[in-house]
């Protein structure tokens, strides 16, 4: 039977009619991009496909027949150790499968090659053994910059100081950086596969939950303050922003955290508070001293009046009851100085009144209003207006803005003090009329060191915390002022129960 | 004689310190007006004529030197003794005003009955 031309595949009893067949085969072994050689027990080669005469830069006619020992170098036969794989197959019919090799040849670049001896049994012999080889060089080299790619990423996320943490659409944690395993003490290992939320302070969780899964509808999330419960139980404030990971058909696929610890932050805030408490209270300490003395005035006289022996039994009565209300006077102005003085206990988030805190203010800043002929209009609602708050930096706000007015009006003038709701806000507004704020000057006046107050009177500080403290509230904080018609700040924060009108 | 016989007018917002005043002046048997406000001490200056006023310093429509002053200009020799809660009595303010005459004496709050009696009687002996 006769051989189709150009085949190099040996026909060992192949059935009649197959000629055909020993073509398409020819084809599929030259079409094929890795290099096949059948190698008979000789050590002899039988057939070469087109691929491997091309790599070897051999010709046809100087492999098929040649040894093996003429057709590799020895440092290839030597790395493969090809002569004792081949006994191998050939003796036991044993496969070598997917080893690697690499070869340099002389002037040229390093290439990598996968490669398989196979024998091929026929009748219960192994009659030939099929050696595959593929060079991989371009897959390894394109997987090292894949992988060095990827270690410098890692490097950048482990070296950020930022927290950096990716989850799964579900929120369990799948990467967890070095500033995280810094700010919470826990190791990636212990991590992994947990929820995020769980991390988070048992109060925010429903919060950060619901954020989670919006995130997951798409979009990520702005800044959230949540606090991180680290191994020793402490809580720690973070800001966090999310984004999603999605894949190349645009699903997400995963959620990534960034947050900044801000404990050094809050530290510097609170001190900032802190100092700014006691500038407020240096203005205030004059009319405090004034209001104080009064009781103090008729506590002390009705004392002296019943110690000059005071005739008869109902002066004495009356005279002890002026004692008694003149300590119980003094003691509320005190307690009220006492309660704004005292730094705020943790900055925990609560439901806040802001018709008692208003009022808490106001009573505070009374006496001043007194001393510099200040009239106030109060219009409080009977019913509660409730904001989730921390209770003294809100009263911190509206004592600053108090303060303010009264700088604004030295003369003397009105102050129109109001708490208002709204479908989902509750607004309080504390306006003066004063001089106004010059047009030009409306956008700096939340600016750190704004001030109009000369050198050594003021810090300026006192509406940039003002706009702080109401954002990190989710609320707003405006002001409409008019050059000699005075100004209006309002701070807008949301409700509790918003929605729902008492 | 004034027309209310009163040798003396306290001018203070606070209704008790009022009360203590006039109780101390009315046991040493001085007649004594009271007012809350520096408006209607200046109308009472003008009509009656007191040997002596006690002015709170902090009044609601008003700075109690700024009615010293006044005062001093409708009834010229009128003694004035500022009665504060709010100055201490080497107060700068304070010195100050006595140094210029606008008033003749202090008194911190809270105060000694003994010497407010003394003052409003060296006033009227000295009259």
């Amino acid at each position: 039977m006769a051989e189709p031309p150009g085949s190099r595949v040996p026909v060992s009893g192949a059935a009649p009619g197959s000629g055909r067949y020993h073509k398409l085969y020819a084809m599929l072994l030259d079409a094929i991009p890795s290099s096949v050689l059948l190698i008979d027990p000789q050590f002899r080669v039988v057939s070469a496909n087109r691929n491997f005469l091309e790599k070897a830069r051999r010709s046809e006619g100087e492999t098929v027949g040649q040894r093996i020992d003429d057709v590799f170098p020895s440092v290839i036969r030597d790395q493969m150790d090809l002569a004792r794989k081949l006994r191998t197959a050939f003796d036991l019919a044993e496969p070598t499968r997917g080893e690697r090799m690499i070869y340099r040849a002389p002037g040229l670049a390093t290439r990598v090659y996968y490669y398989s001896l196979i024998p091929f049994t026929w009748q219960g012999a192994v009659e030939h053994v099929m050696l595959l080889l593929e060079d991989v060089t371009e897959q390894v080299r394109l997987g090292e910059e894949a992988r060095r790619a990827e270690r410098h990423l890692a490097s950048v996320v482990e070296s950020a100081s930022d927290v950096v943490v990716s989850t799964d659409t579900d929120g369990r944690i799948l990467t967890w950086n070095a500033a995280a395993e810094k700010v919470s003490g826990y190791t990636r290992d212990e991590v992994r596969g947990r929820f995020f939320a769980d991390l988070c302070s048992a109060v925010q969780r429903a919060a950060v939950v619901r954020e989670f899964a919006g995130a997951r509808r798409g979009g990520g999330f702005a800044v959230a303050e949540w606090d991180l419960v680290t191994e020793a139980g402490r809580l720690v404030p973070v800001a966090w922003v999310g984004s999603t990971m999605k894949d190349d058909t645009g699903c997400v696929v995963g959620i990534v955290v960034v947050g900044r610890d801000l404990t050094e932050r809050r530290k510097f805030e609170a001190q900032l508070l802190q100092s700014q408490k006691l500038a407020a209270l240096g203005v205030l300490a004059g009319g405090i001293a004034h209001e104080i003395r009064n009781p103090l005035t008729i506590s002390s006289s009705a004392a002296q009046f019943l110690l000059d022996g005071a005739d008869d039994a109902d002066v004495r009565q009356e005279c002890a009851e002026k004692v008694l209300a003149g300590i119980r006077r003094a003691s509320i102005i005190i307690e009220n100085l006492l309660r704004f003085a005292r730094p705020g206990a943790h900055a925990d988030m609560q439901p806040v009144d802001l018709v008692s805190g208003v009022g808490d203010t106001v009573a505070l800043v009374a006496n001043q209003a007194k001393l510099q002929q200040v009239k106030m209009i109060v219009e409080l609602p009977d019913l509660p207006v409730r904001v989730s708050g921390v209770p003294s930096l809100l009263q911190q706000v509206f004592m600053n803005l108090h303060l303010n007015a009264f700088d604004a009006m030295p003369a003397g003038g009105l102050l129109r003090v109001s708490v208002e709701r709204t479908g989902s806000e509750g607004i309080v507004r504390i306006g003066d009329t004063g001089a106004g704020i010059p047009a030009g000057d409306i956008g700096k006046i939340f600016d750190p060191f704004y001030t109009t107050r000369p050198v050594g009177r003021g810090t300026g500080l006192g509406l940039s915390i003002c706009y702080s403290i109401v954002r990190q509230h989710f609320g707003a904080i405006d002001v409409e002022s008019g050059e000699g018609k005075g100004s209006t700040f309002s701070v807008r924060l949301p409700l509790l129960d918003a929605g729902r009108r008492p | 004689m004034t027309e209310s016989g009163a040798a003396v007018l306290v001018v203070d917002d606070e209704p008790d310190v009022c009360w203590a005043l006039k109780r101390i002046l009315d046991a040493s048997g001085i007649l004594s007006l009271v007012t809350a406000s520096a408006h209607d001490a200046l109308r009472l200056v003008g009509r009656e004529r007191f040997v002596l006023a006690f002015v709170d310093a902090k009044l609601p429509d008003g700075d109690g030197l700024e009615l010293a002053r006044r005062i001093q200009e409708v009834v010229p020799g009128l003694k004035i003794v500022l009665i504060s809660g709010y100055y201490y009595p080497d107060d700068a303010d304070v010195a100050e005003a006595l140094a210029a005459g606008v008033i003749d004496g202090f008194v911190s709050k809270p105060f000694v009955h003994d010497e407010i009696r003394n003052l409003a009687r060296h006033a009227i002996d000295r009259q």
